[in-house]
Parts: structure tokens; sequence; C-alpha cells
């Protein structure tokens, strides 16, 4: 059974005499099945949020049919296995940190020793344990936004949404909002998530839907819709010229083609900045703000499904059901095992640790998508022997 | 439980935003300051008298206004919208509405027991302050009439259908309605009692009337005493402003002492006369008689009629229950109007956004206290035999009566529970008025607004903007 289905789903937004103002989503058919990591993209406007609230009850569609956990979504039991993190953080200014995850907690009925527990582990999970005497209207505008993550997980749910879940928050939250969110996606938690930063959402995402104008425009498996069959990539230790020459040298007899380009790879400006803010909190430098959360907190860590033996069955039938072609109506690129040859390559040579000014290895490279991580385990060398042997690229390689 | 937390929550907003600060500074002003700005040359039962009554129907308004302002709670979430995570919890939306009128309700009582505190200290801070004008008489009085929870008896009205029948039948017979057109014996019955208890009323010079009370369920010990009060209101003012006569109290044929008490009384004002509860017989009836002479020898006697108006009554008063119980049942009664002013506002934020639903709930508000008085201009204003389109402001009057008339459906008449006046002057407010209260108003119609206001709560879509 699908987490979320919709059929025909329509919002018209009227204005205060009822005549129609915005159309805001337009024939909006959704599957997401349990334990993926859902992405929902498109321009501003494009009605990601609406589509969110009405997922959520807190608008009525105008048309179409929503069900979550096979119920409408205003059932009051479905909302006790759903987290939700809207697009800004709509806290009460006038509650301290942790008292905002206590009244929370109250609405899940969880028991007060339960409640304080997790309310600690959350706050430590954002790094903001520090701050949780403070009240939540002199938090920066990042700081509320942890909150809000907490807060959506208070419950530990087996559903988790989360509207634009990187805005405004630093480098490090971005990053471990997407640990986390990556964490919870291999402990078998559905998750839909909507952004503007597609670099996130390619790193988190199985399966995305692009919205524009309300409608779906494009939808299918991430590692499909990206995946550029026609050109390979090689990260290697740092080689001489020499061995540069060579390489092309070598290539140009067994493909007949030229390399295209070799660069020093940069590091992300992502994992520079971790590093300088880890280097300032070994340091002990105060701050007021954020610091860097800890792990995940023990009791999501365990895995989701559990409790029901039906959402276990359809979870089986979800992750084979997920290497077949998806059906759209938008034209994905083929496949015979889709298995994207970079990565394959990757697990081939281990990466070269990269030098930056101090001198030593930076934390990890980004964890690999789920699904290249599941794909990685069937693949055998065969592949990389029918890649150098035929199919070369053409394209750019990426950077 | 749940619905525990959403009030635990509307609590904690109360405290902690300001403007439940603010009312409390004005109230603690009201009640503080009140006794110093109390003149001291009002008799000590007049100062609190005073002070009782500005400070409960103060406080009372100004908790009104605060119930008002803090449903602002529910408005300033939508606007605001943390109730876009609220009700993503499961949290069934009864439970939500019933949690904010919770918080707030639950706020309300714990001002409402505060004010109640700081008025009965500051009762014995005036007694002890208040310069004292006759020391024992004024503490006697206070004690006797105001800090207790006195029972008040109506005496029972003579019959005089017997004398207008009488009169009625001598009349057929003397042929005086003969040429009377139209004639209604009934009509003609009901003017000629009406002359009998009009006749009856007014006491001459040298005459008596005699008044019983039935039902008088005091102690009846020589130690404990029952009050009369009356008004003395006499046909011309004496040059000395004072009416002098003698009241009689018990019955000889039923075995009770008699008492002689005579009055000299400061004319147009109630007085309260004290009378050993003995005086009451055992069949718990009461007779007092009122001699319209002089009984001080050597003082002056005006020639005055005594009129004991139907307006101002006769009443019988004696003591059923201790002060604190009555403060007690006088502010559950001023609580229960808290309460349903409470749902009102629950209901408007539900429906209109805050400085709209802020106004409606005053309106409510103001029509529920001045329902009377309006109702009444409302008659004054509309012809006696006007028909609704005999004209067109008759028109408008009457819709408007029309729609008023509707409300009271709804809208409660807060006159009819209002206890402070009661309280003030020494009376019970009894248990039964305080169980009507508690049902017209607390589980008949505050229930009917919330579940108005969860109705429309559940239609409505919390993300859409609200007006
Ligand atoms: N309550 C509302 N009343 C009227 N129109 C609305 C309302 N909420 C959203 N809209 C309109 O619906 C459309 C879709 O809005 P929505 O918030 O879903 O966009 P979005 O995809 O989340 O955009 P963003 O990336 O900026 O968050 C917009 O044109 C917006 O103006
Ligand atoms: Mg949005």
């Amino acid at each position: 059974m699908p987490v979320v289905q919709t059929a025909g789903l329509c919002k018209v937004f009227r204005d205060f005499w009822r005549r129609p103002r915005v159309e805001a989503v337009k024939d909006l058919n959704l599957e997401i099945q349990p334990g993926e990591v859902f992405g929902l993209l498109g321009p501003n406007g494009s009605g990601k949020t609406t589509t969110i609230k009405m997922l959520l009850g807190l608008l009525y569609p105008t048309k179409g049919r929503i069900s979550v956990f096979g119920k409408p979504p205003t059932d009051v039991a479905v909302k006790g296995r759903i987290g939700f993190l809207p697009e800004d953080s709509y806290l009460y200014r006038f509650l301290v940190a942790h008292e905002t995850l206590d009244y929370y907690g109250r609405l899940f009925r969880l028991p007060s020793r339960i409640r304080h527990e997790r309310a600690d582990r959350l706050l430590d999970m954002v790094g903001l344990r520090h701050e949780a005497k403070r009240r939540i209207g002199e938090y920066s505008k990042g700081m509320a936004r942890r909150i809000g993550l907490a807060q959506a997980l208070i419950n530990d749910p087996e559903f988790l949404i989360l509207d634009e879940p990187t805005a405004g928050l630093d480098p490090i939250g971005a990053r471990q909002i997407k640990d986390v969110i990556r964490e919870l996606g291999r402990k078998g938690k559905t998750i839909l998530l909507s952004s503007h930063v597609l670099a996130d959402v390619e790193d988190v995402c199985d399966r995305v839907t692009i919205l524009y104008g309300g409608q779906q425009r494009a939808a299918g498996d991430i590692g499909d819709l990206l995946c550029q069959h026609d050109v390979t990539q090689i990260t290697a230790p740092r080689l001489s010229p020499k061995t540069v020459e060579e390489l092309r040298a070598t290539i140009q007899r067994l493909e007949q083609r030229d390399i295209l380009t070799v660069s020093n790879p940069r590091v992300k400006l992502e994992d520079f900045f971790l590093k300088i803010v880890e280097e300032a909190q070994a340091a002990n430098i105060r701050t007021y703000g954020a610091r860097k959360g800890g792990e995940l907190p023990e009791f999501l860590q365990k895995p989701a499904e559990t409790t029901a033996k039906d959402v276990v069955d359809s979870l089986v039938e979800a992750s084979t059901r997920r290497v077949e072609p998806l059906p759209t109506r938008e034209p994905v690129p083929m496949h015979a095992p889709a298995t994207p040859a970079s990565s394959v390559i990757e697990e081939l040579i281990q990466p070269q640790p990269v030098k930056i000014a101090a001198e030593e290895p930076i934390s990890q490279p980004p964890t690999p998508s789920l699904d290249s991580q599941r794909l990685r385990k069937k693949a055998d060398l065969s592949v990389i022997d029918e890649l150098l042997a035929g199919r070369g690229g053409d394209g750019k390689p990426e950077a | 439980m749940k619905t525990w937390a959403v009030a635990r929550q509307m609590i904690a907003e109360g405290i902690r935003m300001k403007i439940a600060l603010v009312f409390i500074f004005l109230i603690g002003m009201v009640v503080l300051g009140l006794p110093f700005s109390i003149s001291g040359d009002s008799s000590l039962t007049g100062a609190v008298q005073s002070f009782m009554s500005y400070g409960l129907t103060t406080a009372g308004f100004l908790l009104g206004m605060l119930t008002i302002f803090l449903s602002r709670s529910v408005s300033d979430e939508m606007v605001h919208r943390q109730i876009f995570l609220v009700m993503t919890k499961p949290l069934p939306r009864w439970q939500y509405v019933v949690g904010k009128w919770l918080g707030i309700t639950l706020l309300n009582a714990a001002f409402l027991a505060s004010v109640g505190l700081t008025i009965y200290a500051m009762i014995f801070y005036i007694r002890y302050t208040h310069p004292p004008a006759d020391d024992r008489f004024d503490e006697a009085e206070l004690k006797n009439e105001v800090l207790v929870a006195r029972h008040a008896l109506p005496f029972k009205l003579p019959d005089f259908s017997q004398s207008a029948e009488q009169e009625f039948q001598r009349n057929i017979e003397e042929g005086v309605y003969q040429d009377v057109p139209n004639f209604d014996p009934a009509k003609e019955k009901d003017r000629l009692m009406q002359k009998y208890n009009a006749r009856w009323r007014v006491v001459g010079p040298g005459d008596f009337r005699i008044f019983e009370f039935e039902n008088v369920l005091c102690n009846r010990s020589k130690d404990n005493t029952v009050q009369l009060r009356y008004k003395a209101q006499v046909s011309g003012y004496a040059p000395d402003e004072i009416f002098r006569a003698l009241w009689r109290f018990g019955d000889p044929y039923k075995g009770t002492p008699v008492y002689e008490i005579p009055v000299r009384h400061m004319v147009d004002r109630f007085h309260t006369i004290r009378v050993p509860a003995d005086a009451a017989a055992e069949d718990n009836t009461l007779m007092a008689y009122f001699y319209n002479i002089n009984p001080y020898p050597g003082e002056p006697q005006y020639l005055n009629v005594q009129e004991f108006r139907a307006s101002d009554g006769v009443e019988v008063l004696f003591v059923v229950g201790t002060f604190e119980w009555n403060l007690f049942r006088t502010l559950v009664l001023m609580m229960c109007k808290l309460m349903f002013l409470a749902a009102v506002s629950v209901l408007m934020v539900i429906v209109f956004s805050f400085p709209v639903a802020c106004l409606c709930s005053f309106t409510v508000y103001v029509l529920a206290g001045a329902r009377q008085f309006l109702a009444e201009a409302l008659d004054m204003s509309s012809d006696d035999f006007a028909t609704m389109f005999s004209s067109v402001k008759e028109f408008f009057v009457q819709s408007l009566i029309h729609i008023y008339d509707m409300l009271h459906w709804v809208i409660p008449d807060f006159a009819r529970f209002d206890p402070v006046e009661s309280f003030v002057s020494g009376r019970n407010v009894g248990l039964v008025w305080v169980l009507q209260a508690v049902s017209e108003l607390v589980l008949i119609k505050a229930v009917i607004v919330l579940g108005i206001a969860i109705l429309l709560f559940h239609r409505r879509e919390v993300a859409e903007l609200s007006f």
C-alpha cells in the first residue's frame, strides 16, 4: 500500500466572493511508496507547498482524492504517524526550545519520560542543547528551523514531510539534515521533501517529481533521470603529466577517442566549510548560535516498519519494484541494468584523500544515495569490461 | 490530555504575553487603589459597600475584556501559522477549540480568585483604617448588614379581592355602571383591587398597619436577630428630616415575646431594624406592626403620611450563611458569565480574524450586559399600535426588535445573573441562582456556542487566509 496516493488532485484558491483566482495544483497524480525518499521540485509558486498542505489536511482539495496511509488526510490517527517541517518555522515565540518540543510531544500523548528524553536527544541532534533555555523568539532563523526539524521528529514518524528543509540553514545544518534524511531513508522511513537546492535533492532523493504551474512535468527515479549514459568519469590519485599522456594514448588506442578534460578536482565548499567550523568548535570558541549536532537519536535509529506486517510486506514489494522502470508519462531513458557507471568505478578505485591546507584528511566523501548503494551490491566487473570495451563518452564528464 | 496540553499552552501564552500583565495591573490598581480613594466622610458601611461594588464590577468588566483579548491567541495562531503545526499533530479539532476555551477559563478563574482574595483582604484594611464616625454603630452595621449572607422575604400582601367584590356588588345595586359603555366587569374589579391596595399602602398619622411574614426559617433563639428593612417615605419633609414612628414585633396570640422598637429615621432612606429572632412564632411567621405615632415624648410630631410603595418593599432578612461563602458564590456567578463570554470569543476568532472578532465579541458582551435596557429602548421607540409596515421608521425599529428577539436564544441576559448588588447589600447569593447560572450560561449556552465553533472550525481550511 503506498503511503501517499493522489488522484486527479486539484486546488483552486478563491477570493472573498468565491471567484476562482489561482489554480495552484492541477490534476496531480502522486504515488509515494513506503521507504522512499521523494523529492518535489518546481519553481516558486508551482504548488509544492499547496500539495503538501493538502496531504496534511490543512487545505481541502477542490477536486480529486488523497489517501495517506490509506486514509483521508484529516484522519487524526494518520497524523500520529507523520512528521512535518513547514517551509517557515511556525513556532511559538514565547516558548523556550525545550517547552516547544514538550508541547508537541504532548499532542502525541507521549509519556512525560519519553518526551523529555526525546526532546534532549533531538536538541542534541540539531545542536541546540546549550541554547534550549532560550525563547524561540530570540532564535535566529536557522536556529528556529532546527527546532522545526526536531519537532517533526518527536513522534518518530513513519512518514516525514519536509518543506524546503535546508532553507535558511547553514551548511552544517544543511548537511546534517541531508544526513538525517539519508539515515532515516535507510531505516525505511518514507520522506517527502520539496526543495530548490537541487544538489540537496540529488543527494538524498530516490525519486523526484517536477511541478510547473501546479502540473507534473517530469517524474521518475533520480538515477534514471540524471544518468549520462554516454560519459565515463574516472577519479584517480594525482597523476603525473606523463601518466596522463600515456592514459590519453591508451584511450585513444582502445576507444579511438580523446579524453575530454583532465583537472584536479576541487574540494566541495561544503566540506571545506564544515572543516573550518569543526576546528573552531574544537578550539572551544563561544557561540550563542547552533553547534554541530550529534548523531541521529537512538529512538529514530530503529528500522521503521517493525510494527505492522502489511507495511513490511509493501516495503519489500516496493524495493523489488524499484529497479523496474517507473510508470511515468515522461520519456525515461532506457537502461539495461540501471547502473550508473561512475559509482561502480568509484568503488573500484579508492578515493584518494584530497589535500587541503591543513594537511589532514577531510571527514568523508558524501555518502552515495540509497539507490546507488543498493545497485552497487549487484554490480559485477563485467559491467566495467563492457564499458571499457564498447561504450565511450562524447559528452562532458562531470567535475 | 491533549485538550489539557492546549489549555496549558494557552495559559503559558496568557501569562507570558504582556496583555494579561496589563490587565492584571489595571485590576490591581482598581482593587488595591480604590480603598485609598474612598473619601473619609462616608460611613464605614458606605465605604466598604462602594469599594466592593466598584471593585467587583470593574474587575468583572476588565476580566471580560481580558477574555476577549486572550481569545486573540487563536486568530494569532492562524495568522502566524502556528496552527499548521498544531493541526498536523493528532489533535482532533474539537479538542483544540475546547482546549483554548479551557485555557482562557482557567486563567480567568485564577484572576478572579485573586481578585476575590484581594477584595476580602482590603475589606479588613478599610475596616481598621476608616475614620470612625460612630465606632460601635459602624462596626455593627457593617457586620450585620454587609458582611453577611441574608435571606430576604417580602411580606404577605392582604387579599383585597373580597373588599373589591363587595364594593362591586354594591355599585351594581346602586346602578353606578348603568351608563358605562362597553362595561368590562373584570377590568372594573381589577381597578377596585388596585384602589384598595393603594389605600392599604398609605398610613396616615395615628394609623397603623400589620405586616405578616411567612417562612421565616431562621434560628429562633433570643441571641439571634432578624432584620426588617423599609423605606421612610413620607408625604412631606419634616423640618428636621426625621421621621418618628413605632414598630412592634411578635404575636402574643402565638406566645412570642413582643418587642417595641421606636425609631427616629432619616426620611427618604432605607432603614434596617434588628429584632431578637424569638419574635418569630413557632410556625415560622412573624408579625410586624407599624404605628404612625411619635413614641418620643417631648419631641415634635409632624403629621406625616407614610407610604409603603410597592417598589420599595418591606422585607424581613435573616442570616443564612457566611460572608465568605457568599463571596465565593458571587465569584462563581461572575465566572459563569466569563465562561460564556470565553466561548463567544473563541467562536468569533474562529470565524473572523482578530480586530473584527474582538469587536463582535465585545458587541455580544454589551448586548448581554445591556439587554433589558436595549429592549426597553427599542420598545419605546416603537409606537404602541404600529405594525411593521406603517412607516419606514417602524419597519426598521420592528425588524430590529425581531432580530433582537432572535438573539435572545443565544445571548443571555447578564443582568439576570449580576450578583454584585445582592452581595454588596449583604443578601444571600442563593445556591439555586448559582446553579441556574451554571446551567443556563455554561451548560447550555456556552456549550451551544462552543459546538458552533467546533462545527465551523471543522469546515475551515486552516491554511486559507482569514479575513
Ligand atoms: N492561501 C492562499 N490563497 C491564495 N493563493 C494561494 C494561497 N496559498 C498559495 N497560493 C497560490 O498558489 C500558488 C502555489 O503556491 P505554493 O505555496 O504552493 O508554491 P510553492 O511551490 O510552495 O512555492 P515556493 O517555492 O515559493 O515555496 C501560488 O500562486 C500562490 O500564490
Ligand atoms: Mg513553498
